[in-house]
């Protein structure tokens, strides 16, 4: 493991990062001269320099898109600042001032008490245990070659690599908010696994403490090449707050010849208060691409937070024989918008997907499942399977579902089903006759109602998972 | 496509409008009040395009390369040119020519209890009947078709049916294209009253070759327990232009049911509205698309569930060959008040070669949590366990094909309950599945 990055671990905390904040902090807006400013600061090359330039450029033209089923008011994006990192966030002296709703959060998800101050952002010195994991960790990755760093580290020590993929899957103008983020991304992560190595572990970004406060233009590369196997796990159950209400990031995913990529997400930012005011605008571009025959993407998202969750984690299956699959829970309760869902762009022959889309809504919200499947003239018997589930919860929410089916070969085969249900009384009723009250029942029905999807989630954070989606809804049935 | 065309092309079907003075039935104040807001409307609005999201896979581009011209009021056909269209079961048959209505070959036979004529010529006694309704369920300012539609309404359909008022024999709406680069404006509006039963066809026929528009918009009201059945035949030539739109509202306990079969046009629409506006209303709807060469087929439906206890059912099919493009767009809206709403919608497609594509997007939006509502879509060929069913029976594998293809298509058909269409149907269906 390089040098650099053992010292960037090992960073009790960010302060020690920011020596000159006068210096650090750009002037709110967006401009050429942010952009050379975030390029310099991170000492970047030139072609990085080009990439995010291009990328604005092509930002410039564009408008924001309206055809989505969210509303929020509009965004002002001179009124951001686009280079604050590595800021920290503000860090509290204790775990007394801490929220009493978010401890009590923690106690529900029986978050481990050293987890809990971090996530609750108390600078302690409990990140020297997550710190000792995380060495662990890399010191095993680094034996079978895995690269896995930040991306601005990538940059510095592996710029071939990030040269060769940065921008191949979602290109600089593929849509308004992927624009935005090639030319200002700050940070995030990169991990690459070399030919024919079967990755020891799960990687996750929580362990991966230089990620905290990478900013709200997340950028994430993760690489699988020839027969490399990967799981890669992004957020965590417990709920974080961050102070930028706008996040733009951009995931992308290729898989070489016989690579298998499964990445999950569970994604719990702060979602609110019961008015819907304040809260997380969380924009996503998530792209794979199954470039190699043979080779497999899979996205697993448990989306449970933020006021709006606007995203899809798309396939594209260029390979023969590729597969990609998507399994989603979208749980939305008070305010929140999530309009969520998957492309899978079949272009290769005998490609198959796979979607189980989930949505649950409660209170005022409202959920959406927008999936596109497009078989191109050249993927000759592909395949595809959706099906989209909805649970109503009150009858002040909604449930939409919009599947684009566009099939150009007619070789293929691509079925959709959709149903809506709710919680019936009756339901209620059985479970109570057996002695179990109506809380443990309305948990133990949804997660009978996810358990297709959480059955790929790995093991931790199912049970995890399971739990909160209960403590989410909890008040909202009965 | 430039706005600059667009505008051009609405700014010239503007100045073809029918002197409003020379026109008698204009004295009535709401008509002309009516056909100044349409006027305006298409003043207002500009052409879809694939931008539009509700247009993102029908281009209609094509529409503006001819200037389609009002089509003139005149008439040379003779009964004998068209009776092999007519259909022995109904005994009222209004025969529209290029939107022109013709009494010569139509055949009337109302009574106090059934109302059918020309509507230009029953505003002068019906005008306070047909206010309350004409114009009233298809918004034209959500659609430039129908505004254009409405600005240059003159002749039209009128169906009329009578408080408990069962009408058995069906009855028939011909509309005949023969005139070619010009535009007709179909129009037709049925009323029944509460309690009352009716069936009716709109079939729409070509007689000569060349490109032509048809702008149709049919409006449906149907009172408490009224029923009505609707059979829609699209044979427009191959060069046409169809843009439909149906709009219908349903009140208390009242039964809508339709058959809608798209088989002709270069490029077609039609959009379907339904609105469930009292407790306990049923819509079912069921749609085959046939369609071959380069023809574009274009279904929009929009099922509106206002009320609680409503039923929805919708079977939309579609068989595409050669290089068509079907495309079917099913939205179901379940208001927050529609509470124990019954709703279910398939699509499935049938692709015959490798160029044929389509486009399929059932929607659902729930906003209420009693309901039961499912959807599914299908695309696929035909099922090789089937064919080889077929072959191990002795059949040849084009004949197995053609067999299933044609079962594919008759599924809908068979339920149209008129016996004469059915066969002109089969007929049509047959000969095309044949053809390969």
């Amino acid at each position: 493991m390089s040098v650099a990055l053992q010292n960037l671990v090992n960073q009790p905390y960010k302060h020690g990062f920011v020596t000159d904040i006068e210096s650090e902090v750009a002037p709110k807006g967006l401009s050429e001269e942010t952009i050379r400013l975030i390029s310099s600061k991170k000492n970047e090359p030139e072609w990085l320099l080009e990439f995010r330039l291009n990328a604005y450029k092509k930002w410039l033209t564009m408008s924001e898109p309206d055809w989505q089923n969210v509303h929020y008011p509009k965004i002002d994006f001179q009124a951001i600042s686009y280079y604050a990192a590595p800021k920290p966030k503000k860090k509290l002296a204790s775990m007394d001032e801490v929220d009493p709703e978010l401890l009590r959060t923690f106690e529900k998800l029986g978050v481990p008490m050293h987890e809990r101050a971090a996530l609750a952002g108390v600078a302690v010195d409990v990140i020297f245990d997550s710190v000792s994991v995380a060495t662990t960790y890399k010191e095993k990755l680094a034996e079978v070659g895995i690269i896995f760093c930040s991306i601005s580290e990538a940059v510095q020590e592996h710029p071939e690599l990030v040269k060769k993929y940065l921008g191949s899957v979602v290109p600089v103008g593929d849509n308004f908010f992927a624009a935005l983020n090639s030319a200002v991304f700050t940070d995030g992560s990169f991990c690459f696994i070399p030919k024919g190595v079967k990755c020891p572990m799960d990687l996750s970004t929580y362990f991966r403490i230089n990620t905290e406060g990478s900013g709200q233009f997340e950028r994430t590369l993760v690489i699988a090449e020839e027969e490399a196997t990967v799981c890669y796990l992004e957020g965590c159950t417990a709920p974080q707050f961050d102070t930028n209400q706008l996040h733009a990031a951009v995931v992308e995913l290729v898989a070489l010849d016989n690579a298998d990529i499964k990445y999950s997400t569970v994604q719990n930012w702060y979602a609110g208060d019961e008015n819907g005011v304040g809260g997380i605008y969380n924009f996503v571009t998530k792209r794979g691409l199954a470039k190699g025959v043979n080779s497999r993407i899979s996205w697993t998202q448990v989306e449970t937070g933020s006021a709006i969750t606007w995203k899809y984690p798309s396939c594209i299956l260029r390979g023969d024989n590729s597969v990609g699959e998507f399994y989603s829970v979208a749980v939305t309760n008070h305010l929140q918008q999530a309009d969520t869902g998957t492309k899978m762009i079949h272009l290769g022959k005998n490609t198959r997907s796979t979607i189980v889309s989930k949505g649950i809504s409660a209170g005022r919200s409202n959920s959406s499942y927008r999936g596109l499947v497009r078989i191109s003239p050249t993927a000759d018997g592909a395949r595809n399977y959706s099906q989209c589930d909805s649970m109503l919860i009150g009858d002040q929410s909604g449930a939409h579902t919009f599947p684009y089916i566009q099939v150009r070969n007619n070789s293929a085969k691509v079925e959709h089903e959709a149903s809506t249900s709710k919680i019936g009384e009756d339901q209620l009723f059985y479970f109570a006759q057996r002695g179990i009250d109506a809380e443990e029942a309305v948990s133990m029905i949804i997660n009978g109602f996810c358990k297709d999807v959480f059955q790929q989630l790995p093991m931790e954070f199912a049970v995890e998972a399971t739990k909160l989606l209960s403590f989410k809804l909890e008040g909202s049935v009965g | 496509m430039n706005d600059i065309v667009c505008h051009d092309y609405f700014e010239s079907l503007l100045q073809l409008l029918p002197n409003k003075d020379s026109n008698s039935t204009e004295a009535l104040s709401w008509l002309k009040q009516l056909k100044a807001d349409a006027i305006d409307q298409v003043g207002k609005q500009r052409l879809p395009t694939l931008r539009d999201e509700e247009w993102r896979f029908t281009d209609i581009s094509p529409l503006t390369k001819l200037p389609y011209r009002p089509s003139l009021a005149v008439c040379n056909l003779q009964l004998a040119d068209i009776e092999h269209l007519f259909l022995a079961e109904t005994n009222n048959r209004l025969v529209f020519v290029d939107g022109h209505y013709v009494p010569e070959l139509s055949d009337i036979i109302d009574n106090e209890n059934l109302i059918v004529g020309n509507l230009s010529e029953l505003l002068a006694t019906q005008s306070s009947s047909i206010q309350p309704h004409l114009g009233q369920y298809a918004k034209f300012q959500e659609n430039i078709f129908t505004a254009q539609n409405t600005a240059f309404l003159q002749d039209g359909a009128l169906i009329s049916i009578a408080r408990n008022t069962s009408i058995a024999a069906p009855v028939h709406l011909l509309f005949i294209a023969t005139q070619s680069e010009v535009t007709s404006y179909a129009r037709c509006l049925l009323v029944g009253d509460t309690g009352s039963n009716v069936t009716f066809i709109e079939d729409f026929v070509a007689l000569q070759e060349g490109a032509y528009v048809t702008n149709a918009v049919t409006e449906i009201c149907l009172a408490a327990n009224a029923q009505a059945k609707h059979y829609r035949i699209q044979r427009e030539n191959n060069k046409a232009f169809h843009l439909a739109n149906c709009a219908v509202s349903l009140a208390h306990a009242s039964r809508y049911e339709s058959i809608n079969i798209a088989l002709g046009a270069q490029i077609s629409r039609f959009n379907f509205d339904a609105k469930l506006t009292d407790e306990a209303a049923e819509c079912n709807i069921d749609g085959l698309t046939l369609i071959a060469d380069k023809q574009l087929s274009d279904t929009h439906t929009n099922i509106d569930h206002l009320k609680p206890n409503g039923t929805s059912q919708q079977q939309h099919k579609c068989i595409i060959d050669d290089a068509a493009h079907a495309v079917f767009n099913g939205k179901i809206m379940v208001r927050p008040q529609a509470q124990q709403t019954n709703s279910a919608q398939s699509s499935r497609n049938l692709l015959l070669s490798s160029q044929a594509h389509v486009d399929t997007k059932p929607q659902l939006e729930i906003f209420a949590d009693d309901v039961k509502c499912a959807h599914g879509a299908t695309v696929g060929q035909l099922d090789h366990e089937e064919l080889f069913y077929l072959q191990s029976r002795g059949l040849s594998e084009n004949a197995a094909r053609n067999l299933l293809t044609y079962a594919f298509g008759a599924e809908i058909i068979n339920r149209i309950p008129i016996s004469s269409l059915r066969q002109q149907l089969e007929q049509i269906v047959l000969k095309q599945t044949q053809s390969r």
